[in-house]
């Protein structure tokens, strides 16, 4: 219980309220937990409003405070976001002239099939990375939330491969998956059964990758369920077994509901970094070759949509097609982060 | 509580005030630095010179003060960064060989060398390499640091299994031509199953390309990409995988196949040589070289610049002018397989010796006579971007057995759309 807070900013709906509702007398309570700090602020506030030029003097050094990192913001990530909306619409070497080409970047890249090969191949690989996450990453939680002992030692091990470099964990990959020489398939050599060439099928490469960022990202996304799930008030799961619920009918009809807030934090948040994949398939395929760099492998299979940018923009020095990439994959995971909203909350809604 | 909560905040301004400062005068000191002549900021990557030739050249130039940084990552990029400003660009830099092209038509960044006297030492270099650093109107941004001249590196414990020559010079006249080279190459797979002649066919491809005197896009900027110089070599380059003599190696593993006999033959450039003896040192003596088919190739090899904003243009001139003299060239041979591009260094001592890892044949003979003779083509700026469109397509044929045929279609049509976007006609 004392985790609640955890859950509280992440609920996005009204629907955590009326959910805890049937323990216990919940009207005189709910008022006096959200609506007081409320009732507490408005009085301050009610001082400033004489001008809101008094106000930001008066909080002046509060400002200050906050203002470092909406510095660094603006300065690291504002500016160039702003400047590549810009760059899309110029023809830039990296250091001559710039030259205004209207919507010529964009026209280039509605015929480009590389492009759509790109898109293509990153949504596979997000599929393919995120699903079975997801999904292993729910019943890790659920498991180390049932366990009593070495708590703090599963934790940590879950953490751990996230914070671990992802070149290193790249490499290891590349050794373990290698066609002729890796691990994986000197384990199916002994078995008698035939090495698979991992890392130049269009599809085992895709695999890979897939599985790399699974690796790295399921104990993450685990450890933020295992936060949802504690603060799920344990009345409810007694009251369940008193009704004779057993554990699956429990998981899908308590877990799973209560922990709807916190899956859609995961699920926007897996989408908007599983369609960046680019260090993967950059480490992967032999970036640093002299003749053709960062190509994505054979058949380009591993050719995602950033490391495509990421080779117009610093191998062609193609600034302003590379611009263009982006945006119009911004527009894409834009578009891709709606349809997930929409999905899992009208899901919220149902019951 | 409110004060110590007001000193907390007076605090963090006087901390954010300060880093400020810092970097402001981090920002000043990196200004009055490049503007003295006296301070030379002297940019190349890890292997790009021989370092002990870099550290002597800071005691040879007393008077200035050279400071040399080797800097990591990618090169091309940092130097385009670098070069925004003339506060952070530096006053000599390395330029590698595949990127040279990409920076002529912003030769007005770069200092005319040709100005500054190296029009006087012309003669005494490779004069196919000055021109790749030449712009049309005839300026050169460029100091050829080494070559690549390129051979064919062979196992002579392979070659004499399956009955093939195993003299240098005989192999060499043997196997003159490609087809030469592939029908031993069938041989060689037929004595030693497991043995491959050549890695990937994007290998031969290019050097199938190096070997002519036009490449992708020509001299008034028109994409000629399609045309039979480029359809020949693509032929050529698909002849091994149809003969089932390519070992399709296109990750990783080229390591482990270099050492365990996988490939019986290596094409590549001089410096490959130290890529074969670090992969596999347990071969040597095993190898040989002996020349290319079909005629001498050329792949990489960088220069020395001076950006136009260098703080002492005469006195940089002068130190990359001591630094790749022959003599010092074939210092950088010895510390860092520098092949030189100053044909007087192919005399002396450091190049003219055996080598071990060779079976103490003298290389010399080979790569001499190979970088004299490499054909001078004009390289596009949008080269490298559009030759990948090439190699795409051949690795999808060796990846996917794509129909050589649908790929050549395939290449062709995106090689014209990169050109396309980079404003080739």
């Amino acid at each position: 219980m004392s985790s609640s807070p955890v859950a509280g900013p992440a609920a996005t709906g009204p629907s955590s309220g009326p959910a805890t509702g049937p323990s216990g007398q919940p009207a005189p309570d709910r008022h006096r937990g959200p609506g007081r700090p409320g009732r507490r602020i408005r009085p301050v506030s009610a001082g400033g409003r004489r001008g809101p030029r008094r106000g930001i003097a008066r909080y002046f050094p509060q400002y200050l405070a906050v203002s470092p990192y909406y510095l660094i913001f603006s300065v690291f990530m504002l500016f160039p976001m702003l400047y590549t909306v810009y760059l899309a619409f110029q023809k830039w070497d990296g250091i001559g002239e710039m030259q205004f080409v209207g919507l010529q970047q964009f026209r280039f890249l509605w015929d480009d099939p590389v492009f759509w090969l790109s898109l293509r191949n990153t949504v596979v690989i997000w599929v393919l990375s995120t699903v079975p996450m997801l999904f292993m990453a729910l019943v890790l939680a659920v498991l180390v939330n049932s366990v009593r002992r070495f708590t703090a030692f599963y934790r940590v091990a879950l953490f751990i491969p996230s914070i671990t470099s992802l070149v290193a964990i790249a490499i290891f990959f590349g050794a373990i998956f290698s066609n002729n020489f890796g691990l994986i398939n000197a384990i199916l050599q002994s078995m008698h059964l035939s090495a698979v060439p991992w890392l130049s099928n269009e599809w085992t490469i895709k695999l890979v990758i897939a599985a790399l960022m699974t690796w790295q990202w399921t104990g993450y996304n685990a450890i933020i369920y295992l936060a949802g799930l504690q603060a799920i008030p344990s009345e409810l799961y007694e009251a369940a077994k008193m009704d004779g619920a057993g554990p699956v009918r429990i998981f899908f009809s308590i877990t799973i509901p209560m922990l709807r807030p916190i899956i859609l934090f995961t699920v926007v948040v897996s989408t908007v970094t599983g369609l960046q994949s680019f260090t993967e398939p950059q480490v992967l395929f032999g970036s640093d070759a002299s003749t053709n760099p960062n190509s994505g492998g054979p058949g380009q299979a591993g050719l995602t949509t950033l490391l495509y940018f990421y080779h117009q923009a610093f191998d062609n020095n193609d600034f302003g097609y590379a611009a263009a990439i982006v945006w119009a994959f911004f527009l894409l995971i834009l578009l891709i982060v709606t349809i997930n909203w929409r999905l899992v909350q009208r899901k919220e809604r149902r019951p | 509580m409110d004060l110590s909560r007001r000193r907390f905040l007076q605090a963090a301004v006087l901390t954010a005030a300060a880093a400020g400062a810092t970097a402001a005068c981090g920002g000043g000191t990196g200004e009055s630095g490049s503007k003295d002549s006296k301070n030379l900021k002297f940019w190349y990557w890890a292997g790009g010179l021989s370092d002990k030739v870099v550290a002597d050249a800071e005691k040879q130039f007393s008077d200035v003060s050279l400071k040399t940084s080797v800097i990591g990552g990618d090169f091309k990029t940092k130097l385009l960064t670098g070069m925004k400003t003339a506060q952070t660009a530096p006053d000599i830099t390395g330029i590698k060989g595949e990127d040279i092209a990409s920076f002529l038509p912003n030769a007005g960044r770069f200092l005319d060398l040709n100005s500054l006297g190296m029009d006087k030492l012309a003669p005494e270099y490779l004069s196919w390499k000055l021109k790749q650093a030449t712009t049309q109107d005839g300026k050169l941004i460029g100091f050829p640091i080494d070559i690549g001249p390129c051979a064919m590196y062979y196992r002579e414990d392979l070659f004499a299994k399956a009955g093939l020559p195993t003299d240098p010079a005989k192999v060499s006249s043997e196997l003159s031509t490609w087809d030469a080279y592939f029908e031993a190459g069938v041989e060689l797979h037929k004595a030693v199953p497991k043995t491959f002649l050549v890695n990937n066919i994007g290998a031969v491809f290019s050097m199938a390309v190096g070997q002519g005197t036009s490449r992708y896009i020509d001299a008034d900027n028109k994409f000629i990409g399609d045309q039979d110089h480029i359809r020949t070599a693509w032929t050529t380059a698909v002849k091994p995988y149809t003969l089932g003599i390519d070992a399709k190696i296109n990750d990783n593993t080229w390591n482990a196949a270099i050492g365990n006999g996988t490939l019986g033959t290596e094409i590549g450039a001089a410096w490959h040589a130290l890529d074969i003896s670090n992969a596999a040192p347990g071969t040597k003596g095993k190898w040989r070289v002996a020349s290319l088919p079909s005629g001498p190739s050329n792949l990489g090899g960088s220069f020395l610049c001076l950006p136009s904003t260098c703080a002492n243009p005469e006195k940089a001139f002068e130190i990359i002018k001591w630094i790749l003299s022959p003599e010092n060239q074939a210092r950088g041979f010895t510390d860092a397989a520098l092949f030189p591009t100053a044909p007087a260094a192919y005399e002396l001592p450091a190049l003219t010796g055996g080598d071990a890892f060779f079976g103490g044949q003298k290389t010399i003979e080979i790569f001499g006579p190979a970088a004299e003779k490499i054909p001078a083509a004009y390289e596009a700026p949008a080269d490298a971007a559009v030759s990948a469109a090439y190699f795409n397509e051949l690795t999808n044929v060796e990846a996917k057995g794509k129909d050589p045929e649908t790929a050549w279609k395939d290449a062709v049509s995106q090689a014209k759309q990169i050109a396309q976007r980079q404003g080739v006609k």
